[in-house]
């Protein structure tokens, strides 16, 4: 009897054990597949450590002070008119204590990260790095790599749509405008979007450190068929990169349509400001 | 100088009494229905919204059939995106400012003051008659050929321009927009007039309870901001009607000097001090609801009025991280980031006082303290969770996604409407006469705030799992796939908390038939409004009453009246 307990004891353990990772499993975020991912979620992580903290004191005095000083239990409101000059001070050190420990530090951090990483482009004339045109239309991505010429907009780019393929190990720059209405580059697979919009180049750069299938999402409401705004995204190693972009090539003159002007979306890739 | 105001008698017809009255409190109770309709309105359309998302291609029971009879009772995409733009727009402009501001600004100012009404009664009535004009401009847009604005509450250009957004739908929202920061603007200058000019002999400004400062702050952030609204709105009805191109850019750009980017930074000068807009009179509210139901004086009040002041400053200088993505200068990143961040130092202070008013405290827990208490919960959840968007790099991936949903509607949507309820069971008295159901009240609240959590918790976990905004099925993307039980919880915990309005609809039901009269002070509060009978007769006070002591003298043990408070009229009791 007692054994049969426990056996059933431990199953309920067991399922709502599973049950607690498979919510966990749900609710986290896709794969980082890039070398900058985590200084993001490490940022989240602490901003979480010190939200949960500040919570808890919150929450101690709301469902503390609640319990301890219901009308039942204190029957005579402690009178506070008189010192008011403790209570700024009080109130003081609580504002300041917030901001040394949760914003500044975050502040500090969020901008260090911003100039050392993410604000940190490679220089526009380095060959190692990948360069990409995206130009976003109403509802689907188009990608531009250079070619054999490196030079953008030219007989030899290699356009593909809804389909970008990239290497690993390797830092890309992305160069992305809009046809039509504001889109949004979004890749959850390395925390960062940005958007994309008619009559501006915006820029952001990325690398990635696993090669697979990911999807790039349009992130910024752009019409009806916004949620159908999805690319696919492959990534390679390097030498199957080359592999890749040597066979993307050899179709590249006879995929181009040059007769007609729209095919030349592109433009002169815009060196670092 | 000496104002002459009241120069109208009591009204005696139908129409002067209801309709076209320029009694402040017939206004406010005006303001307070049609609030609340449009609450209804918005509150279905977020439960279509949430029936798409967690049953894509799925026909909504009931409502579905009736509303969409050409697919067979599914929303379309196209309805879906026009839904989560009225939703959006209703909420915030018809259905929130109406209650909080239109009403309860309109019922508290001149009763706390000690006013026998507004400063300037015509221009109280036209801000109604503007806010029902341009409220009805906006459901009049459902109905044309091409359906409602769809391009988000924000209404980003070029997608709200003709290129995006065809027919006569999005130009009509502009101009209900306009129209509605019209009404804004006459109820601003009227409150900040009123409070300035017609406080009683004896009523220095920090004799005013807090609800009147919140209410004053936010009449001023709406006299500064929401001519800028109008004017974005504006340009965007000449972009395409007369086709200008101010916000136009890209293939159909023609003249090359637009920039959609503009209407952005228009836009959110506006938009973010919109959300202290919001919030201030329900902090306001919220701070002497927690006074009067500890029965002590409000804890560090001066510190809890000026941290007011200082977030309406600040408010006005950090919008721009409504907008990290679109690749500011470094420096306004920076700059804004760094703005943002200074907003908590007000925000802890406000946490602090509103929990030292609780310590040692006798607390009463009536139905307005209970709401006041949920509002110090949710608004710590919603006020926390800013920094993680007001942080440039966490907003790299969180910016448009669910996690951004969650968090503002924790601190614009829980918040404010949790104060709201609070403040109509509190003032239900003085604006009927009678009380209204407190089990009931109750029953209301535990019913809202338990789903409540529920809905804007799981948000906020979607969106950290990555799940961006807007999207009519998500489940198109493989990495969101796993989100459906999410999203099958979150809908229901909002189907709940729809439900859960019904104790409020059958306690103003009950109370209009059945509701006990309530005596003049039910609440034993000191504050001016509490000095009148119930309900408030024409001209509020007999003679215009004078000042003596602050609004939150309770709990003085030096009290010999019999009573723990004194009235705002009687000579402060020193200890
Ligand atoms: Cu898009």
């Amino acid at each position: 009897m007692g054994f049969k307990l426990l056996v059933s004891l431990l199953h309920v353990g067991q399922v709502s054990a599973g049950m607690f990772s498979d919510f966990i499993t749900m609710l986290t975020p896709p794969e980082d597949i890039s070398t900058y991912g985590h200084k993001i979620m490490f940022l989240f992580n602490y901003i979480t450590v010190m939200n949960v903290f500040y919570f808890t004191l919150v929450c101690i005095g709301l469902f503390g002070f609640s319990y301890l000083y219901s009308a039942k239990r204190n029957k005579t409101p402690e009178y506070t008119y008189g010192n008011r000059k403790k209570q700024l001070k009080v109130t003081l050190i609580i504002g300041l204590a917030v901001f040394c420990t949760v914003d500044s530090v975050i502040t500090v951090t969020a901008n260090n990260d911003l100039v050392n990483t993410f604000w940190k482009f490679p220089e526009s004339d380095d060959p190692e790095t990948i360069k990409v045109q995206v130009l976003a239309q109403q509802w689907m991505w188009h990608f531009r790599l250079a070619g054999n010429d490196k030079v953008f907009n030219t007989d030899d780019d290699i356009v593909t749509a809804n389909h970008l393929h990239l290497p690993i190990g390797k830092k890309i720059v992305f160069q992305l405008t809009s046809k039509d209405v504001i889109h949004s580059f979004f890749l959850p697979n390395a925390r960062v979007k940005i958007d994309a919009m008619p009559g501006r180049i915006s820029r952001i750069w990325v690398e990635f450190t696993k090669s697979g299938d990911f999807e790039i999402a349009c992130a910024e409401m752009c019409g009806t068929h916004h949620y159908l705004m999805k690319a696919k995204m492959t990534l390679y190693d390097p030498d199957d990169f080359q592999y890749w972009e040597s066979e993307a090539a050899k179709f590249a003159y006879q995929e181009n349509d040059t007769g007609t002007v729209d095919s030349y979306w592109g433009w002169k890739w815009e060196s670092n400001r | 100088m000496k104002v002459l105001v009241h120069a109208h008698d009591a009204p005696n017809t139908f129409l002067s009494k209801y309709i076209i009255s320029y009694d402040h409190k017939v206004i406010a109770k005006q303001f307070l229905w049609l609030g609340m309709v449009f609450l209804a309105i918005g509150g279905l359309m977020a439960m279509l919204i949430r029936w798409t998302l967690a049953n894509p291609g799925v026909p909504m029971p009931f409502f579905g059939h009736l509303l969409f009879p050409n697919s067979g009772g599914v929303v379309p995409p196209d309805s879906y995106a026009m839904l989560f733009t009225e939703h959006g727009t209703i909420m915030i402009f018809w259905a929130i400012t109406p209650i909080l501001i239109g009403a309860f600004g309109n019922l508290l100012i001149p009763l706390q003051i000690g006013a026998r009404d507004m400063i300037f009664p015509t221009l109280n009535m036209l801000s109604f008659h503007f806010t029902f004009v341009s409220g009805v401009i906006m459901l009049l847009a459902l109905c044309t050929p091409l359906g409602g604005a769809a391009g988000g509450w924000t209404a980003y250009p070029t997608l709200s321009l003709n290129l995006g957004s065809p027919g006569a739908g999005q130009t009509l929202w502009a101009i209900a927009i306009f129209l509605f920061g019209i009404s804004s603007t006459m109820g601003a200058i009227n409150y900040i007039t009123t409070v300035i000019c017609l406080r009683a002999p004896g009523m220095g400004y920090f004799d005013m309870p807090l609800a009147v400062w919140g209410l004053l702050l936010t009449a001023i952030l709406n006299a500064i901001f929401v001519p800028v609204l109008g004017a974005g709105g504006l340009l965007l009805v000449f972009d395409r009607v007369f086709e200008t191109q101010y916000f136009l850019a890209g293939a159909a750009a023609t003249s090359g000097t637009g920039d959609p980017i503009l209407f952005q930074h228009v836009f959110w000068i506006f938009g973010h001090p919109e959300v202290y807009i919001l919030i201030l009179p329900a902090w306001g509210i919220v701070s002497d609801l927690l006074s009067f139901f500890s029965r002590k004086p409000a804890f560090g009040y001066k510190a809890t009025a000026l941290s007011m002041c200082a977030i309406t400053v600040l408010s006005t200088l950090v919008y721009g991280h409504h907008m990290f993505t679109t690749q500011m200068s470094p420096l306004l990143t920076q700059s804004f980031m760094t703005l943002t961040m200074t907003i908590s130092i007000p925000s802890a202070i406000f946490f602090a006082n509103w929990l030292g008013t609780l310590y040692k405290g006798s607390i009463r827990f009536t139905s307005p303290m209970l709401f006041s208490l949920g509002v110090v919960f949710v608004f710590g959840l919603g006020g926390l969770t800013g920094l993680y968007l007001g942080t440039t790099t966490t907003d790299f991936y969180l910016h448009d996604t669910y996690f951004v949903v969650g968090h503002f509607h924790y601190t614009m949507a829980a918040s404010v409407f949790l104060a709201g309820f609070g403040a109509i069971y509190f003032w239900w008295p003085k604006m009927y006469g009678t009380m209204l159901n407190e089990r009931l009240a109750k029953a209301h609240f535990w019913a809202t705030i338990l789903p409540l959590n529920g809905v804007f918790m799981g948000m906020m976990m979607m969106g950290y799992a990555g799940m961006h905004r807007r999207l009519y099925n998500p489940f198109i993307y493989d990495f969101l796939k796993k989100l459906i039980p999410m999203n099958n919880f979150v809908t229901t915990c909002a189907i709940l908390m729809g439900f859960a309005q019904i104790f409020f609809i059958t306690n103003l039901i009950w109370t209009y038939f059945k509701g006990e009269q309530a005596s003049d002070n039910p609440w034993e509060v000191g504050t001016l409004e509490w000095t009148t009978p119930s309900p408030v007769p024409h001209y509020n006070f007999k003679s215009i009453p004078i000042v003596k002591c602050g609004p939150h003298e309770l709990g003085n043990p030096k009290l010999t009246t019999g009573r723990d408070f004194q009235y705002q009229t009687e000579e402060l009791v020193e200890v």
